[in-house]
């Protein structure tokens, strides 16, 4: 079984986020980052398969210098090797540019099976994933919670929340699928584990190794502003005696709130 | 361990000399050992996060059985044993760091991780052998046995050499008889190192000596008295351990026979890092927290947090908490090293951050308010939590007269005799005060040249009480010779002087190295944190200096003596 998953580094998500002053982009100083939530999940399923299946887990990241160090995270969590795709021109590199890339690094490489957290937390857009999936023309299923290889390793089944119930899907590897929350429980990176994790290989592949120029890295999609979420107003007390309150609450939740 | 002939930052400042090389640059861990570190920490604090619950631990008076095993997964249990015995082999920095981490979340656990470590296979680590460590270190490493350090006695608490515990040599063993009191992970033990009084002769004469022996559970003859009720790290194990004719192979002796006192205090000397980093993480989680509801707890109709007095607090906990924390990652760089005797500089950072933690408990817990004395905010828990630090690893009296002694005996001797009492300055100081009379003698005074000079003002104080510390020094000295032992008032403000001068140096060097990092702008805040930590500092080291001569010391042992004489308030 040889499992890729592709792995994002992003902002901690306790982090105090502030807007440069361009707005279209986040103040980056002081801010810590770490492995998206939702691709440890992605890990630690791959991990798992491996245990189970053998093979080799390799990690892909593409960001800047310090998502080394979230590559990191994963090999000490377990995985074999890492490729980090970094050039200065990927620096920009919107949802779409992202799959593009990922999908011209992968295609020559051999895998069964292509694991991706469902979103990444910082921009929420749920599309690289699927948006590689179809880059390699490879069956996809999203947002699973349960993974089960079929004993000849030629298939996966997957299962997913869908309104009101459960989704069983079956599909034939080579498969991409995206994780949610609950597929497992991931394992902290361990002493021995972080140990191990220095003399395993983090390939460094650039535009000229992945084989895309110019055009193939310009942005898709332009950002046009950001703000902060609203700040979350004071809550109100009310007082006196509790058949007046409800009155008042009721009179409230009309009137001002306008929630009944 | 051999004698060396070991530079000591604060043994030297009792010369008057300022060994900078020893304190410059601020020994941050860079590289590799960085970038591992982050990644420990990360996955510390996860871990944490998820499964270390204070408030529960604190309720149910344990940790989890699976809060423990996964803290062995993690390899918490083999930080600082070297590679080659299945551990991996963390600098003192780094293991204080993650000490640290596991106190934001629960003193207790961080007691557990640090009991087992710091002290509890400490001697093994400096003082066994190859065979010793071979059979007992793996183990250890993997957590699959814990450690205790087995040196109080029901009689012998500060005064630890005169504990009563016997081992008696029969051939090719010994027989361990005696009683232990407040035995950290006592009920999750394996391994014990114990202290024992031994016959050895002395110039052929016999005579009691101290000796440390490596005691496993599976020895018949061990009792574990039951858990005591405590103030705080309730979740931490505390019994009496009770040895009674426990046959102790004579390949379990640690150290040499008679040199048991030694492996002690040497295990000490780094276990007490470990406690001030604790320290550290506890005074970030205040601060965190009694921030936090500062900026929300509105009255008179504004946020508390805009009050003065509230941010008198805030500012007056930063300080601390990077005073500490400078101080105690200063010793651990020094530790680090291998060739520096640290021995003060481990105690006074004990001191210093184990009496400052208390104060930041303090204010954050006054800034809650009524909420900080409910069991439902945790702060009452950190306060019941720190108490201890004050106490145990040597109380901070006792470390307040090592530090002065020590220092007073000059540094850097060599002298054989010297030498030992130097292992134990509260027993041997006597023999000593003339020696030290000749040593301490007429001094230029020593420049900072490396720090920067955006703090000039505080180095340039650091300069000048560095040379009045000698002189305090020789003074009290040639005043009181032997009997300096007994004047303590004297050696309190000698210890808070040289520590008040320490502390001030580690600042001042890593808001140098933070200026030189970041740039000015990006270290205002820390070059504000320097300036007013050492503004309170000198003044505080004058007012020691002044009051050398000029106190009230014979009218507070009067008070105390009249209150002693009728056992009872006095008036
Ligand atoms: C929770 C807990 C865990 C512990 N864990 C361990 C452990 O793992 N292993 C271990 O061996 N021990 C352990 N101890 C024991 C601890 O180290 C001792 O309590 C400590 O050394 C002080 O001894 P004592 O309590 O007997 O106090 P005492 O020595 O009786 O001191 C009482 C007071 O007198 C002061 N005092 C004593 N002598 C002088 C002097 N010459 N001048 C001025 N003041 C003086 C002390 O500072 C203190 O304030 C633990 C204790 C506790 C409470």
């Amino acid at each position: 079984m040889n499992i890729i998953v592709c792995m994002k580094q992003v902002p901690d998500t306790a982090a105090r986020i502030k807007i440069k002053g361009d707005g279209k982009g986040i103040e980056t100083s002081g801010v810590s980052y770490v492995v998206n939530p939702y691709d440890e999940y992605a890990v630690e399923e791959a991990l798992r398969l491996k245990e189970k299946a053998g093979g080799e887990v390799v990690v892909i990241s593409l960001g800047p210098d310090r998502a080394t160090e979230a590559i990191r995270t994963c090999l000490a969590m377990g995985a074999d090797r890492g490729v980090h795709l970094k050039d200065p021109s990927f620096e920009d590199a919107d949802p779409f540019v992202t799959a593009q890339l990922l999908a011209k690094a992968l295609s020559g490489m051999d895998y069964d099976l292509i694991l991706c957290g469902k979103q990444a937390v910082d921009d929420n857009a749920c599309f690289v994933g699927p948006a590689l999936a179809e880059g390699l023309g490879i069956p996809q299923a999203t947002v699973i919670t349960k993974l089960t290889l079929a004993e000849d390793a030629k298939s996966v089944t997957v299962e997913r929340e869908v309104e009101g119930g459960r989704e069983v899907l079956q599909l034939p590897l080579p498969a991409l699928v995206t994780a949610q929350k609950g597929l497992n429980e991931p394992r902290y990176a361990s002493l021995p584990g972080i140990m191990k994790a220095k003399k395993k290989e983090i390939k460094v592949m650039d535009a000229a190794a992945v084989g895309v120029s110019g055009d193939d890295v310009k942005q898709k999609i332009e950002t046009v502003s950001l703000s902060p979420a609203p700040e979350r107003t004071a809550g109100k007390i009310i007082p006196g005696e509790p058949s007046e309150a409800v009155k008042e609450l009721v009179r409230l939740l009309k009137e001002e709130a306008k929630a009944l | 361990m051999a004698e060396k002939d070991e530079r000591s930052f604060c043994k030297a400042l009792f010369e008057g000399k300022i060994d900078e090389e020893l304190v410059f640059p601020y020994p941050h861990l860079t590289g590799e050992d960085a970038e591992n570190l982050h990644l420990i920490i990360d996955s510390v604090g996860k871990f944490c996060r998820d499964k270390v619950h204070g408030e529960a631990i604190d309720k149910e008076k344990r940790i989890p059985e699976e809060v423990i095993g996964g803290l062995s997964e993690l390899g918490l249990m083999g930080m600082i044993i070297p590679e080659a015995y299945s551990g991996f082999a963390l600098t003192q920095r780094a293991y204080c760091r993650v000490i640290e981490e596991l106190s934001c979340f629960n003193a207790s656990v961080a007691v557990t991780v640090g009991g087992h470590q710091s002290i509890g296979f400490k001697g093994l680590l400096l003082f066994g052998t190859e065979e010793q460590k071979q059979k007992y270190l793996p183990r250890l490493a993997t957590g699959e046995w814990m450690a205790a350090f087995c040196l109080t006695e029901p009689g012998a608490g500060s005064d630890a050499q005169g504990l009563k515990a016997t081992a008696v040599r029969k051939g090719d063993h010994y027989l361990l008889n005696g009683s232990k009191q407040w035995v950290t992970n006592g009920g999750l033990a394996d391994f014990f190192t114990v202290f024992a009084q031994t016959e050895v002769d002395v110039k052929g004469e016999k005579k009691k000596r101290v000796t440390a022996f490596m005691v496993t559970k599976e020895m018949a003859g061990i009792t574990i008295g039951p858990e005591e009720k405590k103030m705080g790290i309730r979740g931490s194990s505390t019994t009496p351990v009770i040895f009674e004719n426990v046959k102790v192979p004579v390949e379990n002796l640690l150290g040499e026979e008679g040199n048991g006192f030694k492996v002690a205090m040497e295990v000490l000397n780094s276990g007490r890092l470990g406690l001030a980093s604790g320290c550290v993480g506890a005074a970030r989680t205040m601060i965190e927290t009694s921030v936090a509801h500062a900026k929300e707890r509105e009255q008179f109709g504004r946020p508390i947090a805009e009050f003065e007095m509230i941010q008198e607090k805030i500012a007056r906990m930063v300080v601390n908490t990077y005073a500490m924390e400078s101080a105690t990652y200063m010793t651990a760089g020094l530790a680090d090293r291998g060739d520096v005797d640290f021995s003060l500089e481990s105690a006074i950072s004990k001191v210093f951050s184990t009496d400052r933690v208390w104060e930041v408990i303090n204010d954050a817990l006054q800034i809650m308010g009524g909420n900080g004395y409910m069991e439902e905010y945790p702060h009452e828990r950190f306060m019941r939590d720190a108490r201890i630090n004050m106490i145990f690893e040597g109380t901070n009296e006792i470390l307040r007269l090592f530090i002065a002694l020590a220092g007073l005996q000059g540094p850097g001797e060599k002298l054989k005799e010297v030498a030992q009492a130097i292992k134990d300055p509260l027993h041997n100081f006597g023999q000593l005060a003339d020696y030290a009379v000749r040593k301490i003698t007429s001094l230029a005074g020593d420049r900072i040249s490396r720090a920067d000079s955006l703090l000039e003002d505080e180095y340039r104080r650091v300069e000048e009480y560095a040379r009045q510390l000698p002189d305090a020094a020789e003074k009290v000295i040639r005043r009181y010779r032997k009997k300096i032992v007994e004047k303590e008032f004297l050696l309190e403000r000698i210890a808070e002087m040289v520590s008040d001068l320490y502390v001030m140096t580690c600042v001042i060097s890593r808001v140098t190295s933070a200026i030189q990092e970041k740039g000015v702008d990006a270290a205002e805040t820390e070059i504000h944190i320097c300036k007013t930590f050492c503004n309170f500092a000198w003044r505080r080291i004058r007012r020691n200096n002044r009051m050398i001569d000029r106190n009230d010391d014979k009218i507070l042992v009067d008070i105390a003596k009249s209150t002693l004489e009728k056992a009872a308030y006095p008036v």
